[in-house]
């Protein structure tokens, strides 16, 4: 059973992000630590960031669908200084991680790494979903896999 | 479906540009005073006034605060298009070439912005002008952290090295040492350059361009016209603004697919001559990144082969890259020692390298011109120019 929540108070959670009609039930899937990508009921296409129809077919049977969470990192970067953000004060260079998720090439979610150090953090390393806590709100995150990466 | 037409080929014409130079501090000034002065400058040197103007094109100002300061009393065509700075010459000349106007001023003020620069913050006539709002998230891939995540792709997967990006900003500094207008003109070492304070791993201050306060305008009309004015018509050859359906920073497929393929093969189709026939040439350098994409893009090299290339055309006595010995690169400075001017500046200097009014910088006999504007995502553009 999803989490009840009203817009006002999500859009309010999520004060910043680009919370809209089109992307409100990905934010709502956060409070449940759910990864939610918009993929076609009617050709399977998952397509990033969410669209009202898929980019592929057109069909506007287009749903949020929970992903596993795994996948490579594909680009991988460390912020020196950037925004105020609760938790990141840079002093260690913050990751930001692009990650090529398993359920379809080219599928793509960005997001930081926790719990490694960031020698650790590199291309071609695997990931899986995490989630921490950021100004009250769930925020996915990766974590590296156990294992060798590629 | 990549097309080849172009009726407007040589028709149109830039028939001068001006700027007001640039500085890297918070000049006491607006960005429209700034934008206003390069725009009488522009129409004065042209011997043109306000009632001659039917057409105005430009972001920063808005297109009725330069019509209402300059008291231009009417124009039947205008447009603020979004930055970069091809954009507002593919609107112009297309306003020109389809008849909706006939003499179009275009202008583009760079402003040191609050959400930009922490002294820029400081100021309270900037803050006024909007900050960014909320923070966004650190993870937020938009703007700079997507053309640095694109920075560690390019590293990884070609094994380049920060010395590679730092020819980019060397031959940009170099380059600006020549040029009046620039807002940076130290010299600047490689030892200079991987000393710069880093930002967002793997790219430093150095890397970036540099905020400015200064503005660029141009008149853009038919080249019939702009033969009777008093300067060498820099006729528009081919212009594209290229764009892929994967155009968001995270899910564009790879460095080899971007809106540069698309304006490099329109251009290729449209343009009269391509790079082995250019006399000076202008690649983006928003970040030091986008130049090596767009050297690799255009032709003048393959694929992860950029570093290597400028390292062979390096001029040392120069220090500077001057591709076959000949053609040189942003030799107005570029975005990151001139200033970021989102384009303007690479247009104008082509257009005064062009009409042989580029000072100390004139490249010799200099007849063609290509400028290869924005970044990977929805940016990218490019335009030729020649002259009689």
């Amino acid at each position: 059973m999803p989490t009840e929540v009203a817009d006002e108070q999500l859009a309010e959670l999520f004060r910043g992000q680009p919370i809209d009609h089109d992307t409100a039930a990905v934010f709502r899937g956060r409070l449940d630590h759910q990864l939610l990508v918009h993929r076609c009921d009617d050709c399977g296409t998952w397509h990033q960031p969410p669209k009202p129809i898929c980019p592929r077919c057109w069909s506007g049977a287009v749903t949020p669908t929970p992903v596993h969470g795994g996948g490579t990192i594909f680009m991988a970067i460390f912020l020196h200084q950037g925004p105020p953000a609760e938790g990141v004060d840079y002093t260690v260079p913050h990751p930001v991680v692009t990650v090529e998720l398993d359920e379809q090439e080219g599928l793509r979610f960005t997001s930081t790494v926790v719990g490694a150090r960031n020698a650790d953090i590199r291309i071609g390393r695997r990931v899986e979903l995490d989630w921490i806590e950021r100004a009250g709100a769930p925020l996915p995150v990766f974590r590296l896999a156990a294992g060798a990466g590629r | 479906m990549i097309g080849s037409r172009n009726p407007m080929k040589d028709t149109v014409a830039i028939a001068n540009a001006a700027t007001t130079g640039f500085e890297a501090r918070n000049t006491d000034r607006s960005p429209g005073s700034l934008a206003l002065e390069a725009c009488v400058d522009v129409l004065r040197d042209t011997g043109l006034t306000a009632a001659d103007v039917d057409g105005i094109c430009g972001t920063i100002p808005t297109a009725d605060y330069v019509q209402a300061a300059l008291g231009i009393p009417e124009v039947t065509w205008f447009a603020n298009p979004m930055i970069p700075f091809v954009n507002h010459l593919a609107a112009a000349v297309s306003a020109v070439h389809s008849g909706l106007c006939d003499v179009v001023l275009a202008y583009h003020a760079a402003y040191r912005l609050a959400w930009n620069t922490a002294s820029a913050l400081k100021d309270p006539f900037r803050r006024a002008l909007g900050t960014a709002g909320v923070p966004p998230a650190p993870e937020v891939i938009n703007g700079s952290t997507g053309y640095t995540a694109w920075a560690s792709r390019y590293l990884h997967e070609y094994g380049a090295s920060r010395e590679h990006l730092g020819y980019v900003a060397i031959n940009d500094r170099s380059n600006a040492l020549r040029n009046p207008a620039a807002a940076m003109r130290e010299p600047m070492t490689m030892d200079d350059f991987l000393a710069a304070r880093m930002i967002r791993w793997p790219l430093g201050l150095l890397d970036m361009d540099v905020p400015v306060d200064g503005a660029d305008a141009f008149v853009i009309t038919t080249a019939e016209r702009a033969r009777d004015l008093p300067h060498p018509p820099v006729l528009v050859n081919a212009v594209s603004l290229g764009m892929t359906d994967k155009n968001v920073e995270d899910q564009q497929p790879s460095l080899r697919h971007t809106g540069q393929q698309v304006v490099v093969e329109a251009l290729r189709r449209r343009s009269d001559f391509w790079i082995d026939d250019a006399d000076v040439y202008f690649p983006y350098d928003g970040f030091t990144i986008i130049t090596l994409n767009w050297i690799e893009n255009v032709g003048w090299c393959g694929p992860g082969e950029a570093g290597a290339f400028i390292k062979d055309n390096w001029d040392a006595a120069g220090n500077r890259i001057l591709i076959g010995g000949r053609v040189p690169v942003n030799p107005h400075g570029g975005a990151l020692s001139e200033g970021g001017t989102q384009g303007s500046g690479h247009l104008r200097e082509a257009v005064h390298q062009l009409q042989g009014r580029a000072g100390e910088r004139q490249v010799e006999g200099a007849r063609t011109a290509i400028v290869t504007a924005g970044g990977f995502f929805f940016n990218a553009q490019g335009a030729t120019f020649r002259v009689d």
